[in-house]
């Protein structure tokens, strides 16, 4: 484990590389480069605030940043699963060419999708400034290790679906399906008092990506840090799933190989 | 000291299928019994055991698929044994499939450091080798576009000289002899000349047994899986080609 983590250390130069490529080349030969990925949530989130405006009569002020918020944790996870699937095919090449840990494989996916992920939550903060103000800008501290939980449980969904897909071709497909569904199972888009008191609220609370949406929300929102309880389911599921990822990798890291 | 030790390996692995599954085959199979065709075993390898010490320059022949790029990877560490142990000691450098693991849309420079940081530099170890590996790839200003729009040729030499800037104690080498067009191929063949002499140990695949006669002092005839021959390079090579001369050409091998 110990010899596992410095072989991993020992090449972060290649795996920083590559994830340096990776944000590099999507923007490549693009005008707006790096601010698409700013875009993309605050035109999403402009017009879900119009139509629930207009529908609902919520008020932009605090729908607005909930929104953001909520769609730059959800574009993440969502990053993570896609992008995952393939990574160990990403590395074909290298993985043929020379022995390497395959933990890197999904740590490039989830390094590359955490800088849009820090970004969009730099939007969601600037946009709360600007709509309603921080009501407690010390409560922001509390993201951090918030994010540092959202980036292991990226590396686990990233591996748990790369592994996967290694053995099932659907893997990706299945896992769009899948991620629209959780998305409308999950209180990303529905703003708070619309769902309560209905089933939609069942849903949300045992949904575990609504946890995750709490640890984001709440520092930004309502300047509040969120409770022990919060912290300790998410802590929970991050650890459950690094475990489940550690074990998977571990029996399939000299088997990864043969199935590329 | 360099070495390596090969006890009894063997390399067994899964096909599940020809192609990856797919949901409706898995459908399809459930109700079709009799026309599941199961996972395909494929050993590579059976029962290897070679000893190679300091100094030794193997080469490695036999028929596509053989087994010769398995075990060279085996030594490599790319594929892990199934049964039975290996055993290398020393810094290894493999010189196979140089010309995949680019990153097309990098420029070659990017190319060069992300390569090397994969073979174990640093930036600071990198920093005065750069210059040698920009040079010697002969890209020039071609090194700031993206490898995409190279020719072949081109990122051959790039691959070339990036995988050939280490000193490993151990080379394994699969059939890169030719490089570029033919001046560049002078420079390879030097190149390839110096490395195989600095190296502790050599083992090298090549279909060209004047290759292999002019570098090697052992060598390693893989037949099905097995070492099937070891002994001196010219008493196995004379045997093989002995043995392929009388035997009629068999129907097109299998895969590599």
């Amino acid at each position: 484990m110990q010899q596992y983590i410095s072989d991993i250390w020992k090449l972060r130069y290649f795996w920083f590389s590559l994830v340096q490529i990776d944000l590099r080349n999507r923007y490549r030969r693009s005008v707006l480069g790096l601010g698409w990925s700013l875009l993309q949530p605050i035109a999403f989130s402009v017009v879900i605030c119009a139509v629930f405006h207009t529908v609902f009569h919520q008020d932009i002020r605090d729908f607005g940043p909930f929104l953001i918020c909520g769609l730059s944790c959800w574009n993440f996870i969502a990053a993570v699963t896609l992008q995952g699937s393939l990574s160990f095919f990403q590395g074909e090449h290298y993985i043929r060419q020379l022995p390497t840990p395959m933990a890197i494989y999904p740590l490039r996916t989830v390094l590359a999708a955490a800088v849009h992920f820090l970004l969009a939550l730099g939007i969601a903060i600037v946009a709360a400034f600007l709509l309603r103000g921080l009501p407690n800008p010390w409560a922001l501290f509390s993201l951090l290790p918030s994010v540092f939980l959202l980036l292991l449980l990226g590396w686990a969904i990233a591996t748990l679906a790369g592994l996967m897909s290694l053995q099932f071709m659907d893997t990706q497909h299945l896992a769009e399906v899948g991620l629209q569904l959780v998305f409308y199972a999950s209180p990303i888009i529905y703003p708070p008092d619309l769902a309560r008191g209905r089933a939609l609220q069942w849903v949300f609370s045992y949904n575990p990506v609504a946890i995750f949406l709490s640890l984001i929300r709440e520092p930004i929102m309502d300047g509040t840090v969120p409770s022990m309880a919060t912290y300790g389911s998410a802590v929970l599921i991050v650890a459950t799933m690094t475990a489940l990822a550690m074990a998977a990798l571990a029996r399939m890291e000299k088997k990864v190989v043969f199935y590329l | 000291m360099p070495r390596i030790v090969l006890d009894e390996v063997g390399i067994t692995y899964t096909i599940r299928f020809a192609h990856r599954v797919s949901f409706k085959e898995v459908l399809v199979r459930s109700f079709k019994r009799g026309a599941n065709p199961g996972p395909t075993r494929v050993e590579a390898l059976k029962g290897v055991t070679l000893n190679i010490e300091k100094g030794e320059r193997v080469g490695m022949i036999g028929r596509n698929g053989a087994g010769k790029s398995s075990l060279l990877k085996l030594m490599a560490g790319v594929y892990t044994p199934t049964t039975g142990t290996r055993t290398v000691e020393g810094s290894i450098g493999s010189l196979f499939d140089i010309s995949l693991g680019f990153e097309p849309d990098a420029t070659g420079r990017e190319n060069i450091a992300y390569r090397s940081y994969l073979q174990g530099e640093t930036p600071k170890t990198l920093k005065p080798k750069f210059n040698d590996i920009a040079s010697f790839s002969e890209l020039g200003e071609f090194l700031d576009v993206p490898v995409r729009n190279y020719s072949a040729g081109m990122v051959t030499r790039l691959a070339f000289a990036i995988s050939t800037a280490i000193e490993p104690d151990v080379l394994l080498i699969d059939e890169v002899f030719s490089a570029g067009d033919a001046g560049f191929q002078r420079k390879a063949h030097q190149r390839m000349r110096d490395m195989i002499g600095q190296a502790g140990i050599v083992v090298m695949i090549s279909h060209d047994m004047n290759t292999i006669k002019q570098f090697c002092d052992r060598v390693i005839w893989l037949s099905d899986g097995r070492v099937h021959r070891d002994g001196p390079a010219h008493e196995v090579i004379d045997e093989f080609t002995e043995y392929f001369a009388n035997e009629p050409p068999a129907p097109a091998a299998e895969a590599a």
